[in-house]
């Protein structure tokens, strides 16, 4: 029971940490406390992948169940939370706001709590109450400012966030009452119980249960026409919150549509469901490429960044089939780290700045040598340019698309792409190369705090975009075949 | 006639059905029509001509008793009317054919609609088949626009707006009529009042469904904007706002006693359906005996008597609306009788 | 499933509850006064617990009794007692700028009760539901649901914006009980808390867009953009 421990482990460390954090009176206390519980949360996500041996466990009378690819996202979402913890040491240091600094780091553990456990749960009833509660959470950390600005994309947030997660709800009770018909009126409501009911329910049922979850959850991964909260809570939010919301809670919030997916999938609804998966891709990643181009602020920037990319993920796994999957899943992580690497570079820039315009950031490269050349390989990597992660990951989610029902979106996606990658650049070039008159300081003194999540995040990067090994590409085929998006 | 008319609602979708189609509503074995059924048709126009002012009588009357005033007696519009006959016409000099001839065309409409709609009896009388619900709904409504050309013919200002107002009103409350009798087309799957009369007598559980539930509310708000009640408008009064009043300001003598007679006739008959047809559909003559008419004559002053009390309840309780918040009431029922029609489908 | 024998009084109490629930959310979108959203929503989860009640007796579900005893609480007296001590820590007491009338705003309610009652006639056909009940309680989910998405469209108040979202949660939690009676009790009991957490965190939060950001009103708030 080497996994069951490992997972109790996992979730307790960061419950303790909340409690300690609201416990602990002084802020350096809520700091190391929020560190520890992060590492290992980290330590205990790390072998998990390699434990479960791609078979379903389960553990408390079924609540909590753990397969090949929760395992991964729970992978993706602790290292998010234990760089994002690192950097908030350094970057909460600089707010001046100790007074509040216990609060935030109770919340900030328990968002991480939240985000790690959604995946985990086996019922679909309880898995929509983990989303609901990874709302709750994160809406006071994006609140934290206490500005008006943050105030307003909190108060966005939870709202839209709730109306269209209730969406998801009337979806999840579709489902259940159209697994009565089949197992009667009473019955455990997991993933599993209705994949297996699935070739037996009405399809059209299924159809409008799958599309008001799609809508819903669609709403809290930040799909095009649903996505209007996530630039603003994601710009308006403290840097280590926005790579949280971003690399984290995203990820969270699409392994439900997934697992629906595999359900009706498994009822065999012909190509709805992927088609309308497709379509949202398609218009995020449209959307995200009109707002890359015409965008002013750097944190906006990248919120519209991940939007893009959730809509990639969305494309691998409407795409289908074991490329389109392993595509998105791997792609999934080296969103995780690359994101965080952004926002870190943003956060940095924008307290040393002192500004969000990107028009009034010049010559990072000058003032922050190691730092920019960070942010700005992050900056190439997140375009989708080689010789990181993120490549051979839309690569792979390509070659996947290219079958007829979907070519077409295929080169969609490539061109839109390409035009996000020269929107992203030229922002870039601006904040790097234009010329600056007032010659600043060179060189600012940041905080290790600060710099070392971006070492940690980007050298990963670049190792899977070298080499891809075959053991995680294995890994993350074979979770095609377990939910059913193996093509027919 | 009557097997005619037995074919006639088959040719539609929504023919009447069976167990309680026309054929059962004619009481047996009095075909072809005794003059006894002659004589209760001409008691039903009659009880409508003679007990109408009385209604008005009664609603003003509790009115100024709730307020804590004296009230002017039942038996004031009789005395107003009388006085009226017996004062002299004045005519506009503006005034064409049209002044003359309203009165009388809306005077005769109050006095057709009577024919059709279940006053005294629960059965069909002799002429009855002449119109279904629509049918009286479109003479009712023929009478309303003689007023409202009679008030445009004079062309004097007030006159002009009571008639903008009054058809302005009638636009808003059109759509919401139609759409309760398709409710209780769709309740009763016949436009007869006297079926629906005999389904909710018969069945319980169709007078407490939601669907015949609703209909009555939807009904209840129009009959209040029909009768000139309080929230749309005051017809006690003389002020600006006025709309009924406004219409008929030239009118004097015996042709304004007319107008006023068809106006509360109009109300009569309104009551008469709302009772007989909707929310109390009993204590009507079944046997067609004298007895069992006068009996059904008070009962109706009865019945009467408590939707007035609701009436004068919204209309002390209730103000009077700002002209641009009309459709607000209106609107409300419009929605009530599409939730009717939800409920009828669903039941 | 519970319908499929059914007494014909206990569906018509049911669908007699169900349409009261969706007439008193009109009575919420009708009106312009936010104490009179507070009271449509607290008697609207009075009669959700008596129908909880009624499905508990009719269908022999004891627990649905807990289910009804814990709506009447939280739903109907806690959460309202919540929203009352945000509208009168705001000092709002109604709606001032409308996008639309509240007359037309029925109107367009009617219209989507219509849409709802047609997308549920489908589902019914597809499933071959001869029973009534269900589908009602389909068109009474749907529509509310839809209801609750018009009053967060239209009203821009953060209380009225609260309540539009406890419809929408209302809706949902009438179809499921009619529905599906017998989801497990501890989902039911979740989201019960989980809807008193959500009022709580809006209640704070409602708090700090008055003191940092000065306004309730989502029309004022529009710093964000692009």
């Amino acid at each position: 029971m080497m996994v069951g421990a490992l997972i109790l482990t996992l979730a307790a460390a960061p419950a303790l940490a909340v409690i300690g954090c609201m416990a602990a009176r002084r802020p350096r206390a809520a700091e190391a406390l929020n560190l520890i519980a992060s590492a290992v949360s980290f330590a205990c996500a790390m072998p998990l992948p390699f434990l479960i041996n791609g078979q379903q466990l389960q553990f408390w009378n079924d609540y909590i169940m753990i397969d090949r690819m929760s395992a991964w996202v729970v992978l993706c979402t602790s290292i998010v939370y234990f760089l994002a913890s690192i950097y908030a040491v350094g970057y909460m240091r600089l707010l001046n706001e100790d007074k509040r600094l216990c609060t935030f780091y109770a919340l900030f553990a328990g968002f991480g709590l939240t985000t790690l456990i959604g995946p985990l749960m086996n019922s679909v009833g309880i898995y929509w109450i983990a989303i609901e509660l990874t709302t709750l959470v994160s809406t006071f950390l994006i609140a934290f400012e206490r500005v008006a600005e943050s105030m307003e994309a909190a108060w966005k947030y939870i709202m839209v966030v709730s109306a269209g997660i209730s969406l998801a709800l009337l979806g999840t009770i579709l489902f259940y009452w159209g697994g009565s018909f089949v197992l009667g009126p009473s019955y455990k409501m997991t993933w599993a119980t209705l994949t297996d009911a699935a070739p037996q329910m009405n399809p059209a049922l299924l159809k409008l249960a799958f599309l008001l979850v799609l809508v819903g959850y669609g709403t809290k991964v930040g799909l095009a026409p649903m996505h209007s909260w996530l630039p603003d809570a994601h710009s308006e939010s403290p840097a280590p919150v926005s790579a949280m919301l971003s690399g984290a809670l995203l990820n969270t919030a699409m392994i439900g549509i997934v697992r629906f997916l595999g359900v009706t999938k498994a009822a065999n609804l012909g190509w709805l469901p992927q088609c309308t998966l497709v379509a949202f891709g398609i218009v995020s990643l449209f959307l995200g490429a009109l707002f890359i181009v015409r965008q002013q602020g750097i944190k906006r920037l990248m919120a519209y960044s991940s939007i893009e990319h959730m809509g990639v993920v969305a494309l691998g796994f409407g795409f289908g089939g074991a490329l389109g999957v392993a595509g998105a899943l791997y792609h999934m992580l080296n969103h995780s780290l690359n994101k965080s690497l952004m926002f870190f570079g943003a956060g940095i820039m924008m307290r040393a700045y002192g500004t969000k315009e990107i028009a009034l950031i010049h010559g990072v490269g000058c003032r922050f040598p190691t730092e920019g050349a960070l942010w700005l390989a992050g900056a190439i990597a997140i375009t989708g340019a080689p010789p990181f992660g993120l490549f051979l990951s839309e690569f792979t989610i390509m070659r996947a698309g290219l079958k007829p029902p979907f070519s077409w979106a295929v080169y969609v996606m490539a061109i839109l792409l390409i035009v996000i990658f020269i929107g992203f650049m030229n922002h870039f070039r601006a904040m790097y190369y234009q010329s600056t008159q007032s010659e600043e300081s060179k060189g600012d003194r940041l905080s290790g705090w600060c710099v070392a999540p971006m070492w940690l995040s980007l050298i990963p990067l670049l190792v899977l975009g070298l080499w891809w090994p075959t053991h995680v590409w294995d890994y993350l085929a074979s979770i095609a075949q377990s939910l059913n998006l193996e093509p027919q | 006639m009557y097997e005619r008319s037995k074919a006639a609602p088959q040719d539609n979708p929504i023919a009447p059905v069976d167990d309680v189609g026309w054929s059962a509503l004619v009481k047996g074995g009095s075909f072809p029509m005794s003059e006894r059924d002659i004589l209760l048709q001409i008691a039903q126009v009659l009880t409508t001509m003679l007990l109408a002012p009385l209604i008005q009588g009664i609603i003003v009357q509790f009115e100024e008793r709730i307020q804590r005033a004296q009230g002017p007696g039942l038996f004031q519009p009789y005395r107003d009317l009388w006085k009226l006959f017996h004062k002299q016409i004045v005519v506009p000099q503006t005034a064409s054919w049209l002044f003359f001839a309203a009165p009388v065309v809306a005077f005769t409409c109050m006095l057709v609609v009577p024919i059709l709609i279940p006053v005294l009896t629960n059965f069909p009388l002799p002429l009855s088949d002449m119109g279904d619900i629509l049918g009286g709904g479109l003479i009712l409504t023929l009478g309303s626009f003689m007023i409202v050309l009679a008030g445009l013919d004079t062309s004097s200002a007030y006159g002009g707006i009571g008639s903008s107002r009054a058809v302005m009103v009638a636009i808003l409350a059109e759509p919401t009529l139609i759409l309760v009798f398709v409710g209780i087309t769709l309740l009763a799957k016949a436009m007869l009042p006297f079926v629906v009369n005999h389904l909710l007598v018969s069945s319980w559980a169709v007078y407490w469904s939601p669907a015949h539930l609703f209909l009555v509310a939807a009904f209840f708000i129009l009959l209040l904007v029909e009768t000139d009640r309080m929230p749309i408008h005051s017809s006690t009064h003389i002020e600006v706002y006025m709309i009924d009043e406004g219409r008929i300001l030239e009118y004097s003598g015996p042709l304004l006693a007319l107008i006023k007679w068809a106006s509360a006739m109009k109300q009569f008959i309104l009551y008469t359906i709302f009772c007989n047809v909707l929310i109390l559909p009993w204590g009507l003559s079944v046997e067609g005996t004298a007895i069992g008419a006068a009996g059904a004559a008070v009962a109706l002053i009865i019945k009467f008597a408590l939707v007035a009390c609701v009436v004068v309840f919204v209309e002390t309780a209730q103000s009077r609306l700002r002209f641009f918040r009309y459709q607000e009431p209106l609107a409300a029922s419009f929605l009530l009788a599409i939730l009717s029609i939800v409920g009828t489908q669903l039941s | 499933m519970l319908v499929q024998h059914l007494s014909p009084i206990a569906s018509s109490l049911f669908s007699l509850l169900a349409i009261a629930c969706l007439l008193l959310s009109f009575v919420m979108l009708g009106s312009r006064w936010l104490n009179n959203y507070l009271y449509a929503f607290a008697a609207e989860s009075w009669i959700i617990a008596v129908l909880s009640a009624a499905v508990g007796f009719y269908g022999n579900y004891p627990e649905l009794y807990l289910i009804a005893i814990l709506t009447l609480l939280f739903r109907g007296l806690l959460l309202p007692y919540l929203v009352w001590r945000i509208i009168r820590r705001l000092d709002v007491d109604r709606e001032i700028h409308l996008f639309l009338q509240p007359s037309t705003s029925l109107i367009v309610g009617a219209l989507f009760v219509m849409l709802a009652l047609s997308v549920s006639f489908r589902i019914a056909a597809e499933l071959h539901l001869q029973l009534t009940v269900a589908t009602l309680a389909l068109t009474v989910m749907l529509s509310m649901k839809l209801i609750g998405f018009l009053i967060l469209a239209l009203r821009h108040e953060a209380v009225s914006q609260i309540l539009g979202l406890l419809v929408l949660e209302n809706g949902i939690f009438l179809g499921s009980q009619i529905l599906v009676p017998g989801m497990p009790l501890l989902i039911e009991m979740v989201i019960l808390f989980d809807l008193l957490i959500i009022v709580a965190c809006f209640g704070v939060l409602v708090g700090y867009l008055m003191t940092h950001a000065g306004t309730t009103s989502s029309l004022d708030l529009k710093r964000l953009v692009g």
